[in-house]
């Protein structure tokens, strides 16, 4: 419809610059407008006198009239077009086609994507291209490879990096006269789209991407699960939550059971009820983490009936289960029964080790699990190695001023520098009544410490879980959402309950304490907060061991709630030397980067230790050193490139002279073949932005011979200046005879012809 | 009255009879056939702040006169009550840093959950209790929920017999075990390494620190699977008498001060595990 009104395709319009023929000044034209409408108007008034036409029919007639001169004189200046086409034989057209193996997914028919994408370079389109150009015909896979005839696509790559390819045709052209690229493709890339940097590059040599798009854009029957969310560290038979992301064609309101696996073993599952169509849906799924180990956890969904593609079911993440067992120091100020309860509860997790002090008499105190008679025998510690060397500290009813000023000082960096946890319970003495707002401590706090004393209130209270605990696996006593906040509200009352003040930036209250007696609103109970390179909370009561002792032996509700409270204090206390990468999973990749933090014993940052990656797997050895990460105090980083698939043990050692700082070792898996099986769908959306920024056009497979004539306009390559005739456009046409025409009709409905 | 206020009222009372419920106010038994009669022993001004630590007397009922002639265990649950309870009270504000109620709770094993409010559970001559099977019942679930029973004043293989045959009511197969010097409770606060036999008041009169054939002071106890002390056995001594009569200038000072310690260490042990 475009070309029939304007005679020319969108892409000379888009590509080209309007100028005028006739080589007369423009200023002129104006002129002529304006004396033919002075002229015109002058007429027109001097007529009206007579005629049956008051003011407004007489501007509406002068200004129709003045539109058809002006249309008349502009195209006495001859407009045209100047547009660059290339100049044929003299330039290369990439054709570049996906050979992934989503474009063997058949959609239609029974021809695969490929098949289409052949057929219709066969159809024509390729002789067009040859006709008037050198054509270099290219398989993009996660590379650009040319090839000399088109039997040589096979749709088995597993993977499609189209930024890639592109970068390689991008070089080609610094040497090569390339005046356009044609992709043909379903869009599905797997490199997380195409970068700036390199559609900027292809602006800047003004080289045009046409894109041929294959593929529904939509399947009608079909359940994919887009990401799965787990945390890259547990400690041994912790409660992890699977994060599980999906969305569905064709099935809305239908039930699909998800289940979590690690191996051929069953974790966990739940049914699910399928929201409509194309919306994202999140579901968690309660699974326990295990011994010590590397998990490969999976989350599969059921297959559907007829789903079109039977592939995009599964996921795969690696989570390691760390060795370790996580010390955590309680300092309680008195003998009570909530260190009694709490530290029953906890008795029973082997993955933590409890130490605690009590002060049972003002200069009395009573160690329990030390690990030797000389642990802690002088006290709480005085020295940064000493308290360092734990990975979590509780306080209970414990008055500031017990500890020294150094140590406050070293409470308050063991959660900025070393990354431990902090926990205070409520208490007589605890909190704003032990002064706590007025040390250095007071800045990790979660909440702002009223400045008075008299914040402990012997006043009953009820619980419950606020909407972020109810998300929140500290506060899980049930699996099932709902179970578990009903089950929240019938625990037990507590007995007292601390004001701690407001909540800070960053804090999280999960769990609310609700006055019995009807004084006041709900309170905070539970607070939770990251600080610096730790996390710290308050527990502002010291009446929980009720829900102990006030529900059957049986009910563990009392011991699963601190067992998951302090394992979420120290799970992610980080070591003095910590191993990562972005990805324990690359799926058809193989880069990937390991980075190193180390701390010396004072978990300041060793930024002179010599820090080394020894990798395993595969038949693989390689020592690698790891460099000092710019801007970042004791980071270290290497690249690494995984040679094939599996999976590779990556151990990282840090020395500082003769000593060794430490060490940690984590897993990385390679696996191919399986990014192909999902978001097969056509991407639609990346391959019009990437025409449309680079001054292409998109096509569908049926408009695509279209291609062989338009591909010709494009500033890339070599290219000659041609002009366009736009005065005899039918829509110049049309629009003198809409301005004739409307005149007309005016001037008979208002009885003045 | 409005009809909002009343329905207001009705809702503040069934608040208040719920904690009621669940946990009972004190109330004074002075008089109610224990030792010291009502207005004997004065209830203190600070009887009704809360603390963390209250120590529960437990209320039973007796098997009445075991040793024909003897008066012995006459009131039974109340023998020394509530100076006994009183004086420990203030020992422990004066020796720990426990943060203890000046007054004592007397509870009983009555089928209602206030039992487990009070944690610390008091047990004076139990050579005289019988239990009912639904008290020894809860008396069970009150332990393994993590409560500690701590019993004093029996004597004599006649009043073991029959304290041995109650708890096995609460208890069929866990077995009773001495304690040697090393046990944790003699060291949890003050170091007892050796401890002698405390006799009661009747020592006063009699100046013989054994009652009827119990001869050798023994300490034993009750352990839970985790191997912690849910049961203490004093036998064959009187600590509460001690501790009672501790302003009794007659009574030997030396006494009462191993009393209030031991009594420390049960009670910090208590605490602590």
């Amino acid at each position: 419809m475009f070309e029939f009104f304007f005679k020319y395709p969108r892409q000379v319009f888009s590509q080209g610059s309007f100028v005028f023929l006739n080589g007369w000044p423009v200023w002129m034209l104006w002129l002529g407008v304006l004396v033919a409408a002075a002229g015109l108007g002058y007429l027109i008034w001097r007529r009206s006198g007579g005629a049956n036409i008051n003011i407004v029919r007489s501007v509406g007639i002068w200004l129709l009239q003045t539109g058809l001169a002006a249309l008349l004189l502009f195209m006495l200046w001859h407009p045209a077009l100047s547009v660059a086409t290339l100049k044929p034989q003299q330039n290369i057209v990439a054709v570049v086609v996906d050979d992934s193996s989503s474009m063997a997914v058949v959609d239609e028919g029974s021809k695969s994507r490929k098949d289409r994408a052949v057929e219709v370079l066969n159809a024509g389109l390729l002789t067009k291209l040859r006709d008037k150009f050198q054509v270099r015909v290219y398989q993009m896979t996660d590379h650009l490879k040319k090839i000399e005839k088109l039997e040589e696509l096979n749709a088995q790559s597993p993977a499609t990096h189209i930024g890639n390819s592109l970068k390689q045709v991008i070089a080609d052209a610094s040497s090569l006269p390339i005046g356009a690229v044609v992709v043909l493709s379903d869009g599905a890339d797997n490199s997380g789209g195409i970068d700036l940097e390199t559609v900027d590059e292809l602006k800047r040599q003004r080289i045009p991407v046409h894109t041929v798009g294959f593929g529904r854009e939509q399947m009608q029957h079909d359940l994919e699960i887009t990401n799965l969310e787990l945390p890259q560290r547990a400690l041994p038979d912790s409660r992890l939550s699977a994060a599980v992301s999906f969305h569905q064609h064709g099935y809305a309101g239908q039930k699909a059971k998800l289940t979590i696996r690690d191996a051929d073993k069953v974790l966990a599952a739940k049914e699910v009820t399928l929201k409509a169509d194309g919306v994202e849906q999140l579901e968690n799924v309660l699974f326990s983490s295990g011994p010590a180990g590397v998990r490969t956890i999976q989350a599969f969904m059921d297959l559907l009936p007829n789903e079109d593609n039977k592939r995009n079911n599964i996921v795969t993440r690696m989570v390691t289960v760390d060795q370790r067992k996580p010390r955590i120091l309680y300092l309680e100020g008195e003998p009570r029964w909530e260190f009694k309860f709490a530290k029953r509860g906890v008795e029973d997790d082997k993955t933590i080790d409890l130490v605690t002090m009590v002060r049972t008499a003002p200069n009395k105190l009573y160690r329990q699990n030390v690990k030797d008679p000389h642990e802690l025998e002088d006290g709480f510690p005085k020295k940064v190695e000493e308290l360092f060397a734990f990975d979590g500290l509780m306080f209970g009813s414990l008055d500031a001023a017990y500890l020294t000023a150094p140590q406050l000082q070293m409470v308050k960096d063991f959660v900025d520098r070393r990354g431990g946890g902090l926990l205070f319970l409520g208490g007589k003495d605890s909190l704003s009544d032990g002064g706590w707002q007025s040390t250095p401590v007071n800045e990790v706090m979660p909440t702002v410490l009223p400045n008075r004393k008299d914040t402990f209130h012997w006043t009953p209270a009820n619980s419950r879980l606020t909407p972020a605990g109810a998300d929140s696996l500290i506060v899980r006593l049930e699996d099932d959402p709902v179970k578990n906040g009903k089950k929240w509200q019938s625990l037990p009352y507590i007995r007292n309950v601390q004001d701690i003040g407001p909540l800070k930036l960053g804090a999280v209250t999960l769990a609310e304490a609700v006055p019995m007696n009807g004084g006041g609103g709900a309170v905070p109970l539970l607070v939770t907060m990251n600080y610096g390179r730790g996390r710290t909370a308050v527990f502002a009561t010291s009446g929980s061991w009720r829900w102990q002792m006030l529900q059957e032996v049986s009910d563990k509700s009392h011991e699963m709630f601190y067992q998951q409270l302090l394992r979420w204090l120290v799970s992610d206390t980080p070591r003095r030397v910590t191993g990562s990468s972005p990805k324990s999973l690359l799926s058809d990749e193989s880069n990937t980067k390991l980075r190193a933090d180390v701390r010396d014993k004072s978990y300041l940052p060793a930024g002179d230790a010599i820090v080394e990656a020894r990798i395993l797997g595969q038949g693989v050895t390689e020592t690698l050193k790891m460099n000092p990460e710019p801007f970042e105090q004791g980071a270290f980083g290497v690249e690494w490139q995984a040679p094939k698939a599996g999976d590779y043990l990556v151990e990282v050692v840090a020395h500082r002279g003769d000593e060794e700082l430490g060490r940690d070792a984590f897993t990385i898996r390679r696996e191919d073949g399986m990014a192909e099986n999902f978001h097969v769908e056509q991407n639609r959306g990346l391959l019009e932005k990437l025409s449309s920024e680079t001054g292409g056009m998109y096509y569908k497979p049926e408009d695509a011979q279209k291609l062989g004539e338009e591909i010709k306009y494009s500033p890339a390559g070599i290219t000659v200046r041609e002009s366009r005739d736009l005065w005899d456009m039918p829509a110049i046409f049309a629009l003198f005879l809409l301005l004739r025409g409307a005149e007309w009709l005016l001037r008979r409905k208002w009885g003045v012809i | 009255m409005r009809l909002r206020t009343v329905f207001l009222l009705i809702a503040v009372c069934l608040t208040t009879w719920g904690v009621v419920q669940a946990q009972k106010p004190f109330q004074d038994y002075s008089g109610e056939n224990t030792e010291y009669a009502r207005g004997e022993i004065p209830i203190p001004d600070d009887y009704n702040v809360p603390h963390e630590f209250i120590r529960a007397r437990l209320k039973y009922t007796s098997v009445g006169i075991l040793h024909p002639g003897n008066h012995t265990g006459r009131w039974g649950w109340g023998t020394d009550y509530p100076l006994g309870d009183r004086h420990f009270l203030q020992g422990l504000r004066r020796l720990t840093l426990i943060d203890a109620r000046s007054v004592e709770q007397v509870v009983e094993a009555d089928g209602s959950d206030d039992i487990y409010n009070w944690p610390f559970l008091y047990g004076v001559e139990l050579g005289h209790w019988n239990l009912f099977q639904d008290e020894a019942d809860q008396l069970r679930e009150y332990l393994d929920r993590g409560g500690f029973l701590m019993t004093d004043d029996f004597h004599g293989t006649v009043e073991w017999e029959n304290f041995m045959k109650s708890l096995h009511k609460v208890f069929s197969s866990r077995p009773v075990l001495d304690l040697d010097n090393t046990a944790e409770v003699f060291h949890v606060l003050y170091d007892l390494k050796s401890r002698v036999q405390i006799p009661g008041a009747q020592y006063l009169y009699s100046h013989i620190p054994y009652e009827f054939d119990g001869f050798e002071p023994k300490w034993r106890a009750v352990f839970d699977d985790h191997g912690r002390m849910m049961m203490a056995i004093c036998f064959n001594q009187d600590i509460s008498d001690a501790i009672e009569n501790s302003d009794d200038p007659r009574y030997p000072a030396e006494w009462s001060n191993e009393a209030y310690r031991i009594s420390a260490n049960y009670a910090t042990y208590a605490l602590t595990h």
